[in-house]
């Protein structure tokens, strides 16, 4: 018998990015009207276009219902009660990180995002996103050299509006769906990349986003363009601070890869997730998608979801190009009253095209872990592939795995493959492990780390270190 | 739709039995299933409301069935013909059970139901009368196969009811054939019971002719240490669906499911599964193929239960399905739900065409593409049909279904 107590006495670490940083904030009145788009574009100085497509956007989601499909349970969001706009106040404009408010600086130290000068030696270069707005980015002259674009969304607009008037919203439509209408309608900022052909991003880029205050949402909007032959590799990590409220995150994400390019998307994401009552945590309710409309491009997603009191994500893949490729691993993890409705869509249009999905979900506690994925090949799909792997791990009786494919293929000429298994820990390998003198915590986290190690092997070095971590620090007290 | 009229006006008819009552009354509010729900959304809406064109003639006309030779070891019967069977030997018993025995059980059944998980057994239920329902309590071993028609005539509606109890210990051979005639929709509800330590090889072949119409829904009771063995084909149908629902009420109880439909022209042919696990140690196989040519649809979904209390669950379900034409369609979806921790459930689904090697590989040994065609469907067909009870022989299947156009 494995022994009760000894779990509970290990200690609980607490969430460690839960504190609030105290700093004079720009926030607009609560509630959501034409005026309040008006206002945050008017904040932003957006043209005309954007604005229009803000408006276009509100216009539906106002005529569109919450989806109710996924099996999740939470208590019905007021939109009327968050905040759409919040800035931490700063000088207009800044010419170097030096001008950034320290506070904030200190806030992204404590999290360990290397934004000083002295820290940039890592060789990641990080948009840093608090609250609403984009605060910093490093190593932007380094990669002008090359010609990559990395900057914040709300500059791209400014400084490359033709290039967002081009792709914003070719992805993810603004009536896609009632969160992408919503963020659609009300983005704040978020990142922007552009890797020109033939271009091979000299080093990894990252986005960091901090929601830093308890009424306002976040809704950050990504973009991605990949041009002909190029690659990028984009790592995004997320914290909050805790709360007794729930936050609402509705964000976006598009990709677009173009013929021979491709694109890695690598999220860590540990949003505050309520405490073991469920009480606080964020509803993290994201649209990320990407397009391989090139020849041979190739869209990689990985995750590793731990934080967030609900997720409802399914990163996907458009797969037009021919030959073009779509990757989907995760991993999910869900403890005490978290709930995750996750997975993700490959749609195979284009001939030859290839998917491969494999997702990884632990359940604890009393939380629930679902997997929703459609894979679907379209007529013109011939000698397209997919194989996908969703295995479930349950800890303790008291939490639930579920797994919902949706497969349907119209084109007789390309092969589905679709397997799915649940499992446990196993007293006897705990047995094991612990008579070769492994401790129990440090065998739990080993066979939690193995269970997930075909995602971890998707991951970037500097991820997959700290989402074993992280998997192992969120699990602790909870097998018993 | 005139039954649709005829369920939201008519409740207070006297001949009606209670059962019709409750269940007119449960449809009334909203007499069609919700199109948008996880069940019906792939459902064919025309091909429903032409299920439902057709009027309910409660009386049979005379209608030759295709049987073949009747061995003199079997027990044949037909829903809907007067048949009063009472056959009490020295090793079983085979008896009809009373009306009120029928009324009861299927009541109880009745508290269960949800609109449009349902909406089949509600439909039968409320248009079966008296005569098209037909109860039967077998207890006892060595008992020999029992073969049960069910058929819709030509222009009609029809819908029957079968309940079937069987007793502890009790060990029986099943053959459940449904039959449509051309333009014809029959709608066959069955109900089956097995109570301790019984056993059953049940077998469902569902055939029409040119644009008939079936809803066959299944709902099975497992109690402790029963064993369900199930082998279903379905083909040749305008529109159908094959919905079961399986109860192991106690746990430790053995299902073991193989099921096939072959979808051909403008078809379309879905199957619904639902297994739930309420007790411990129970056990679940379950195959599902799907062969989907010509512009048909065929669709798939099983969703396998676990709660808690059903830990030491060893389930299992695999979906293959084969897509011989561009303008097929399969839409598979099979479900795990799960929350007893020590439990190894697994799923897996696959969707392809003919294996090209092995095509090849025939043809180098000098056999023709639609010969070596026929083997490699022979083969797939092979397994299920080899897993359904009785017909094998004498029901040519397998013939029937590589020579049917």
């Amino acid at each position: 018998m494995v022994n009760e107590n000894l779990v509970k006495d290990v200690v609980k670490e607490p969430y460690k990015y839960g504190f609030v940083t105290d700093i004079d904030t720009d926030k607009i009145e609560k509630g959501l009207n034409e005026d309040v788009i008006k206002l945050i574009s008017q904040k932003k100085e957006e043209p005309k276009f954007l604005l229009d497509f803000r408006l276009k956007a509100f216009k539906k989601w106002q005529k569109m219902k919450e989806p109710d499909w996924a099996a999740l349970g939470y208590k019905k969001i007021d939109y009327q009660d968050i905040i759409y706009y919040s800035a931490p106040k700063q000088k207009e404009k800044i010419s170097s990180l030096d001008e950034v408010d320290p506070k904030l600086l200190e806030t992204f130290d404590k999290l360990g995002i290397p934004l000083t000068e002295q820290k940039k030696l890592t060789n990641v270069a990080v948009d840093a996103v608090f609250d609403s707005v984009s605060i910093a980015t490093t190593f932007r002259e380094e990669l002008s050299k090359h010609g990559v674009i990395f900057c914040s969304i709300s500059e791209a607009v400014k400084n490359h509006a033709d290039l967002i008037e081009k792709y914003l919203g070719t992805v993810v439509p603004d009536s896609d769906n009632y969160f992408a209408a919503l963020n659609s309608a009300v983005f704040s900022d978020g990142s922007f990349v552009y890797i020109p052909k033939g271009v091979t991003c000299p080093m990894d880029l990252s986005s960091y986003f901090r929601i830093n205050s308890g009424d306002s949402g976040q809704f950050e909007r990504t973009l991605i363009i990949a041009e002909e032959s190029s690659s990028v590799s984009y790592l995004e990590g997320c914290t909050a601070p805790m709360f007794d409220t729930n936050t609402l995150h509705a964000a976006v994400v598009e990709l677009i890869a173009l013929d021979d390019a491709s694109i890695k998307y690598s999220t860590v994401q540990n949003w505050y997730a309520g405490d073991e009552e469920g009480i606080g945590g964020i509803f993290n309710f994201v649209t990320k998608r990407g397009k391989c409309l090139g020849k041979r491009s190739k869209i990689s997603w990985s995750q590793v979801e731990t934080g967030s009191a609900i997720t409802w994500k399914y990163p996907s893949c458009l797969l037009l190009g021919e030959e073009s490729v779509g990757e989907f691993y995760s991993v999910a993890l869900t403890n005490n009253l978290q709930q995750a409705d996750t997975g993700t869509k490959m749609i195979h249009i284009g001939p030859k095209t290839k998917s491969t999905i494999v997702s990884k979900g632990i359940s604890a506690g009393k939380s629930k872990n679902s997997y929703r994925g459609l894979v679907k090949m379209g007529t013109k799909a011939t000698g397209s592939r997919n194989y996908s792997q969703c295995d479930s791990m349950l800890i303790g009786d008291q939490a639930s795995a579920n797994t919902f494919p949706y497969i349907k293929s119209q084109q007789p000429n390309s092969e589905i493959e679709h397997e799915a298994s649940t499992c446990r820990i196993s007293e006897d390998q705990l047995f094991y492990l612990q008579s070769r003198g492994i401790e129990f915590e440090e065998a739990v986290s080993m066979m939690v780390s193995g269970f997930c190690r075909d995602v971890f092997n998707q991951l970037p070095m500097e991820f997959a270190a700290e989402a074993d971590k992280l998997l192992a620090l969120k699990l602790e007290g909870s097998v018993g | 739709m005139e039954i649709i009229e005829k369920i939201k006006t008519n409740t207070s008819d006297d001949n009606l039995t209670e059962i019709q009552k409750i269940c007119l009354n449960k449809l009334q509010s909203s007499p069609l299933p919700n199109p948008k729900s996880e069940l019906w959304r792939l459902s064919n809406k025309s091909k429903l409301s032409n299920f439902l064109d057709y009027t309910v003639n409660e009386k049979d006309s005379k209608f030759d069935i295709p049987y073949p030779k009747n061995s003199q070891s079997t027990i044949r019967l037909i829903i809907g013909e007067n048949c009063q069977i009472k056959l009490i030997k020295k090793n079983y018993s085979i008896q009809q059970l009373s009306q009120d025995e029928i009324q009861k059980y299927i009541k109880e059944q009745i508290s269960f139901f949800k609109q449009n998980e349902n909406w089949s057994d509600l439909l039968n239920l409320s248009l079966s009368c008296k005569n098209n329902i037909l109860g039967l309590k077998i207890n006892g071993s060595k008992i020999p196969p029992i073969e049960i028609f069910s058929h819709a005539s030509s222009n009609s509606l029809k819908a029957k009811t079968l309940v079937i109890f069987l007793e502890k210990n009790c060990d029986v051979e099943l053959l459940q054939v449904n039959l449509g005639k051309e333009n014809s929709s029959l709608s066959q509800s069955t109900f089956f019971c097995l109570k301790e330590n019984s056993s059953v090889n049940h077998g469902v072949v569902s055939y029409g002719e040119k644009r008939s119409n079936l809803l066959n829904s299944l709902n099975v009771i497992q109690q402790k240490n029963s064993s369900y063995n199930l082998g279903s084909l379905h083909f040749r149908f305008n529109y159908a669906r094959f919905e079961i629902s399986i109860k192991q009420t106690a746990g430790n109880a053995k299902t073991n499911i193989k099921g096939m439909q072959i979808t051909k022209k403008d078809e379309q042919i879905s199957t619904y599964t639902k297994i739930e696990f309420n007790g411990p140690n129970g056990f679940l196989d379950q195959i599902n193929k799907s062969l989907a040519d010509d512009k048909s649809h065929a669709v798939f979904e099983g969703s396998i239960i676990v709660p808690k209390i059903a830990q030491k669950t060893d389930a299992s379900q695999l979906s293959r399905n084969l897509l011989l034409s561009n303008f097929a369609q399969i839409d598979t979806k099979p479900q795990l739900e799960i929350i007893a921790d020590d439990v190894k459930c697994k799923h897996g689904a696959t969707i392809s065409q003919l294996n090209e090697e092995e095509l090849f590989y025939m043809r180098t040994r000098g056999i023709t593409l639609t010969e070596a065609s026929k083997l490699q469907l022979s083969s797939y067909f092979q397994e299920i049909i080899s897993f359904i009870p009785i017909s094998k022989d004498k029901w040519d299947l397998l013939d029937k279904l590589l020579h049917d156009d």
